[in-house]
């Protein structure tokens, strides 16, 4: 057994670890809540999950780098504005450019973010401390202080997250979690197997080193925080589409649910290492949490967000611990592997 | 000759007020080992950051191939050519060897394919001449096989120029050996290397040209059959040294400090047994992997030994933390100073006062910087820390240095009984001969110190005694009257042992 975990990919194993814990909270909450386990609970799950897996992706590009954007909500809630009021006052616009001009929209406040960050060498807490205000001030003056409501909307725009793509028995796999799904995997695929996105991983590793092998560090940044920027465009355009009415608060909390989910999902805090498969999943944890503890007569709606932070705490704290011990494992090994070889030369 | 691959022409760069460098001019062929030897201070880092395009000359120019370039950056440098491997390895941690060597590579395309590169991964390390599983991760790799990777990395890029900055500064002497088999090897292909170290037994053996800088200026540039160790160790320092190799009398009296009994750490070292008088020092030598810093951390507390005993004035103790230790009198000056020694983003006053701040607290509780400026200046004129101003940045100072103010943090301390790890690690002749006058100062005045080095010359003359290590086992201790470097190397290589 023990050999076993050592021989696996600390990285594969931490996800099937959550993904372990996935199952054991449905478990237990079938167990508490009547008519807990079946298609809607997907259904549901899924639909919210879509937005937020695309902000926890951008996050975790951002935090591989040793950085944090704590902005992401802000530019979620006012791509869904801007998104919004540009199609009530067009509504003869293509679906094409509306969700371009979204991408674009929250791509320039991720790259206001990485401009500051990396080229003016703020320190990223505080510098997205500050944009989220005031990307959010920015909402309520560009609003007027009124809000988009879903009758304003097209038809096609209010269809979309619930259109149903695939349907498996009473399990629906709608549009919204489809492409929010394609883009997990996308980025997940291009961090892991494309060249130029080692960089992301280089510079969180060791920025020293990163710049000493002729790695653009501040380009790299740059583009983090660009990227998460243009994820959390889309997640706004997402947002707007399932919700319909955007008021100036639309997107507040999704920051810190996104870092959450990340580390949930593995990805170091101190950069470097984890991924976006692994965000996915502890953005759906997360979500799961949330909409299962709703339900849960036991836990009252105040301390909903207690047991949600205590559950966070624990897990990472369990994680890390159980990586360390893991990794030692894995050391020890390597290092009788060798001393084997050693010995069997001589 | 062929012409130059890289030349500086009359190259002078300026910090504030400061000269650097002045007018410097050196052309590096290609197919040549070309060292260059100076003080630390001496303007070879910021020959090399103008090199690799990390800063820009004040004045002056940079020829590649006899055309003037201008490099803009590392990136800029490697387009060039031109590649540096420095005396800390720069790996990516969380990156296995593979991953490491192509961290920067910019020739194998958009989409990775780990089953080429992992080949030619291995093609790479077999080349540096070095075990090493490529699939494994950097954070785990010991200095010398991180140095492996950054060097394999650096030959899967085409470079025709490679400096390397004191790479054998941390390894043992057989892998040394190796890396400088390897410099042989690349010139041999035609690269231009660029050779910097301290040890200047290894210029003689691999150099084929030696630059001499001192204060930001060229000295000379001669062919190595025409300079002599002596010679250059002049021209380095501007003055005659005495032999600083010499060994200097014993100042060991008859009082024992301590005694340490079949010492083991379960599974890391075992069967250590030694004496430490008074006045004394005893130096502990051996090759990388002999274990000598994890019996200095059983000493200092940090690593607990599992069985045996620590006699230490005349009282047994067990050594649980390095709180304890320090009470006790005995400090450990760590071989790593960006790891374990200095809070480089912090003063040299502040550096200085820190492990005996307490001292320095008035009755309310409130830091006396007068009294630590005090203190600091008097540390700074007594070890000859270069300096212009105690508030200044530690991790501004050359490496000298820098292991001159963590002396002072311990000295500051009064300790009894000094161990120090690889003291004079990549520092230059000049402050080498610096620290070992302290040492020896703090022994004639009543202390005693254990020495860790692989350097052996040095460790013949610092040492009264020579405990040598190998692989966690003692394998003896050597009066330094019997010692030479042969005796010590087969004890350490295991080739003989003891009585």
């Amino acid at each position: 057994m023990g050999n076993f975990f050592s021989k696996i990919n600390p990285q594969t194993l931490r996800i099937l670890a959550l993904v372990f814990i996935l199952i054991s909270v449905v478990l237990f909450f079938s167990t508490q809540v009547p008519n807990y386990l079946n298609g809607r609970l997907f259904n549901r799950i899924s639909s919210s999950v879509a937005i937020m897996a695309l902000i926890a992706t951008g996050q975790t590009l951002v935090i591989l780098t040793r950085n944090i954007d704590l902005s992401i909500g802000s530019i979620v809630g006012f791509t869904a504005y801007a998104t919004g009021s540009l199609i009530s006052n067009n509504p003869e616009l293509s679906w094409v450019f509306v969700v371009g001009y979204s991408i674009a929209v929250g791509a320039g406040f991720g790259a206001v973010n990485g401009l500051i960050v990396a080229y003016f060498k703020v320190p990223s807490i505080i510098a997205t401390l500050a944009t989220m205000a005031l990307f959010r001030s920015y909402l309520v003056e560009f609003s007027d202080a009124k809000s988009i409501t879903s009758s304003h909307l097209p038809q096609w725009l209010v269809n979309f997250p619930n259109t149903k793509l695939l349907e498996i028995g009473t399990l629906q796999f709608r549009a919204a979690f489809v492409v929010a799904l394609v883009v997990v995997l996308l980025v997940h695929f291009a961090l892991t197997r494309l060249r130029p996105a080692r960089k992301f991983y280089a510079v969180g590793s060791n920025p020293e080193a990163a710049e000493m092998a002729g790695i653009n560090a501040k380009a790299t940044v740059f583009a983090a925080f660009t990227f998460a920027g243009a994820l959390a465009g889309l997640a706004g355009f997402m947002f707007l589409a399932r919700f319909g009415n955007i008021t100036v608060v639309a997107g507040l909390g999704f920051e810190l649910k996104s870092v959450a989910a990340s580390v949930l999902g593995g990805v170091n805090i101190f950069g470097g290492s984890g991924t976006v498969f692994g965000a996915l999943i502890g953005a759906v944890l997360v979500d799961l949490i949330d909409t299962s503890l709703v339900r849960w007569d036991l836990v009252s709606e105040f301390s909903r967000e207690a047991v949600l932070g205590s559950l966070i705490l624990i897990s990472v704290t369990a994680d890390a611990v159980l990586m360390r011990r893991l990794i030692a494992m894995r050391i020890k090994r390597e290092k009788k592997k060798a001393e084997a070889e050693s010995t069997r030369e001589a | 000759m062929a012409n130059p691959v890289l030349s500086l022409k009359n190259i002078s760069k300026n910090f504030g007020m400061t000269a650097a460098l002045a007018d410097m001019s050196i052309d590096l062929y290609p197919g040549e080992v070309h060292a260059i030897v100076g003080e630390n201070g001496a303007g070879k880092s910021t020959m090399i950051k103008i090199m690799t395009g990390v800063h820009q000359p004040s004045a002056g120019s940079l020829e590649i191939d006899s055309n003037a370039v201008s490099i803009s950056g590392t990136s800029a440098a490697r387009e060039q050519g031109v590649a540096a491997i420095y005396q800390e390895p720069m790996v990516f941690p969380d990156f296995d060897v593979t991953e490491n060597i192509f961290a920067s590579s910019t020739t194998e395309g958009w989409i990775q394919r780990r089953g080429k590169l992992r080949k030619k991964a291995l093609a790479l390390i077999e080349r540096v001449g070095m075990k090493l599983d490529v699939d494994r991760i950097a954070s785990g790799l010991t200095l010398a096989e991180q140095q492996a990777v950054e060097i394999a990395r650096a030959l899967s890029q085409d470079v025709r120029v490679l400096i390397m900055d004191e790479p054998t500064a941390s390894l043992s002497a057989h892998e040394a050996a190796q890396l400088r088999r390897i410099a042989t090897t690349l010139a041999e292909q035609g690269v231009a290397v660029v050779y910097i170290s301290h040890r200047l037994e290894e210029i003689f053996e691999i150099a084929h040209r030696v630059t001499v800088i001192r204060d930001g200026q060229h000295i000379s540039t001669k062919l190595v059959e025409d300079v002599t160790s002596d010679g250059m160790i002049a021209e380095m320092v501007g003055r005659e040294v005495g032999n600083y190799f010499a060994k200097a009398p014993t100042h060991a009296t008859d009082e024992t400090i301590l005694e340490v009994k079949d010492l083991a750490l379960e599974g890391v070292y075992r069967g250590i047994s030694f004496d430490l008088k008074v006045g004394e020092v005893l130096c502990m030598s051996g090759l990388i992997g002999a274990r000598r810093t994890d019996v200095a951390l059983s000493l200092f507390g940090i690593l607990p030994a599992s069985a045996g005993a620590i006699y230490y004035k005349g009282k047994p103790m067990e050594m649980k933390s390095a709180k304890q230790a320090m009470e006790a009198g005995i400090a450990y000056v760590s071989e790593d100073r960006r790891k374990f020694g200095l809070a480089m983003p912090m003063s040299i006053r502040e550096n200085t006062t820190l492990a005996t701040l307490a001292e320095f607290l008035s009755p309310r509780g409130i830091i006396n910087r007068c009294r630590e400026a005090e203190v600091t200046e008097a540390f700074r004129e007594r070890l000859n820390i270069r300096t212009p101003d105690i508030e200044i940045e530690v991790g501004m100072l050359s490496g000298g240095n820098q292991q001159k103010v963590m002396l002072a943090k311990w000295l500051n301390m009064k300790p009894d009984l000094l161990i120090l790890d690889e003291p004079t690690r990549g520092i230059d002749v000049g402050a080498k001969a610096e620290v070992h006058d302290l040492i020896r100062d703090f022994v004639a005045n009543g202390g005693a110190a254990i020495v860790i080095s692989s350097d052996l010359p040095e460790v013949l003359a610092m040492g009264d005694r020579i405990l040598v290590m190998r692989e966690g086992h003692q394998m003896g201790i050597i009066d330094n009257k019997d010692a030479s470097q042969e005796t010590i190397m087969a004890l350490a290589t295991g080739q003989t042992e003891a009585a």
